[in-house]
């Protein structure tokens, strides 16, 4: 009967997919937190111009992006919802681009927490961070590389993939810059 | 249906984050570090300050491990590290601009860069690990204590911004207070009876020559120093005579100490330096330390 070929082929096609795609966010957090361990601190990276201290701009460029990834809840809620109406284009145009934006302001910070810092174990606040850091990027390699499967994808994986990238920048961020500006003082 | 767009936008971020660490490693080799400071300088002048003639900056690490305490005098630099029990680093260095590179041994390193009253940097090679600091420019009190070279004399300079206080003596016969202010690296006190203190201070020491009464001038150096090292003072009253007492007090709990009653001097009690306070004649006082903008000379 078909009911046989029904269940069988929609496990069979997204298990792969899904499987490389976390397998791949794994290695992704693996590879950050392995290199930000081993590589010796450079004690020294590239500024970036405008803000009172290296510190400071990396504290200002994730919080910006902990700002876009708060608008790429709110979309991607409105986009996942069922409703009888579609999500109009705009709304995915707004999702993608904000997370665009929000994960391209945490490179240069997480090359310099990697390069110059490395992956610190000496307090639960930067622990929390390293190890945070290191899944807010596995989610997103593992969400991208679902996204390219989506097709086949059951409704929740890109769903639980983002809210896991969202709530790991959070912490990211609160572990950082909100210590910062709590410990230090808001400024730029 | 396969989409193409989740890919571009992973390959994006791959390669920026690849541009970003290949430029580190340019701007990171030794040797280059000029040349990166000099592209980065013009856009990053209005928050970058040249480092100050002489400042104290002390703070913390981002953990709360270590305390940091770096002085600056010109284009030297020194700091102290310390993470208590006894795991305690000095090191040495110079100031390039805003920027400070220092070192010390077991390849402890200290780089740290101001903006403003702050300054902000990295402790690394320290118990294993790599610390991220801040630092505030401090003009709270800092004491420096010695002897003079001969070690006649015991000394301790205390000193809270541009003001001066100390307390030199030889525990039994010689003693002088003496009042002043820092201004830059030069110090500068006098006291009664022609008893005056002239001193630089370079990195985390102070030296000069102390005169504690006319043609009694001794060289000295000094140390920037942690509690208990100080100058200590109590006024107190004993059978029936108004008696002044000072201390010097080293770092390592060392202590000279002498009593004035009326005209007459004699070695100080000995100061219980847990509690500040000391047993004399059967009672116990207790002393209290003097900061840099205390008056201990009065006109």
């Amino acid at each position: 009967m078909s009911h046989q070929a029904v269940a069988g082929p929609p496990r069979d096609q997204y298990a792969r997919p899904l499987a490389a795609a976390l397998a791949s966010g794994c290695a992704v957090a693996i590879v950050v937190g392995v290199y930000a361990k081993l590589h010796h601190p450079a004690h020294y990276a590239l500024d970036v111009a405008g803000f009172s201290s290296p510190l400071y701009a990396k504290a200002w460029l994730t919080t910006f992006a902990a700002v876009f990834a708060v608008v790429q809840l709110a979309t991607g809620y409105l986009i996942t919802r069922r409703q009888a109406v579609a999500a109009p284009a705009w709304l995915g145009a707004v999702h993608r681009w904000s997370g665009r934006i929000a994960v391209l302001l945490t490179v240069p910070v997480v090359v310099h927490c990697v390069y110059a810092l490395g992956f610190g174990t000496y307090s639960v606040r930067v622990i929390a961070h390293s190890v945070f850091g290191c899944i807010f990027y596995a989610a997103f390699v593992a969400k991208m590389l679902s996204l390219v499967r989506r097709d086949v994808m059951p409704r929740w994986v890109i769903p639980v993939l983002g809210g896991v990238a969202f709530a790991s920048l959070i912490v990211v961020w609160a572990t950082s810059s909100l210590w910062l500006f709590t410990t230090h003082g808001w400024h730029f | 249906m396969r989409k193409r767009g989740p890919l571009i936008t992973l390959a994006c971020v791959v390669i920026l984050a690849l541009i970003f660490l290949w430029a580190n490693t340019l701007v990171a080799k030794p040797g280059s570090t000029a040349a990166a400071a000099k592209t980065t300088a013009p856009a990053a002048a209005p928050a970058a300050t040249a480092a100050p003639l002489h400042a104290l900056y002390a703070g913390r690490s981002s953990g709360d491990q270590v305390t940091v305490a770096i002085a600056i005098n010109g284009a030297k630099a020194a700091a102290d590290l310390n993470a208590g029990q006894a795991s305690e680093v000095s090191l040495q260095g110079s100031v390039h601009g805003s920027d400070i590179t220092l070192s010390g041994g077991d390849g402890v390193r200290l780089t740290g860069s101001l903006a403003g009253q702050d300054m902000f940097g990295i402790v690394s090679g320290f118990l294993g690990q790599s610390f991220p600091f801040s630092a505030a420019q401090t003009v709270v009190e800092a004491v420096y204590a010695g002897t003079s070279s001969g070690d006649q004399v015991t000394l301790a300079v205390a000193t809270d911004g541009d003001s001066a206080a100390a307390y030199v003596c030889n525990g039994r016969t010689v003693e002088a207070w003496l009042q002043g202010s820092v201004n830059g690296n030069q110090v500068t006190l006098s006291g009664r009876g022609g008893a005056s203190l002239a001193g630089s201070l370079s990195g985390l020491a102070m030296f000069g020559t102390v005169t504690v009464s006319a043609g009694q001038s001794f060289p000295f150096s000094a140390e920037l120093s942690p509690r208990p090292a100080g100058v200590y003072q109590a006024r107190i009253t004993v059978n029936g005579l108004a008696t002044r007492i000072g201390w010097a007090v080293l770092p390592d709990g060392t202590q000279l100490g002498v009593a004035v009653a009326g005209t007459a001097k004699s070695p100080a009690p000995p100061l219980d330096l847990g509690n500040d306070s000391f047993v004399l004649g059967g009672a116990t006082f207790t002393a209290a330390p003097v900061a840099g903008d205390d008056t201990v000379v009065t006109p």
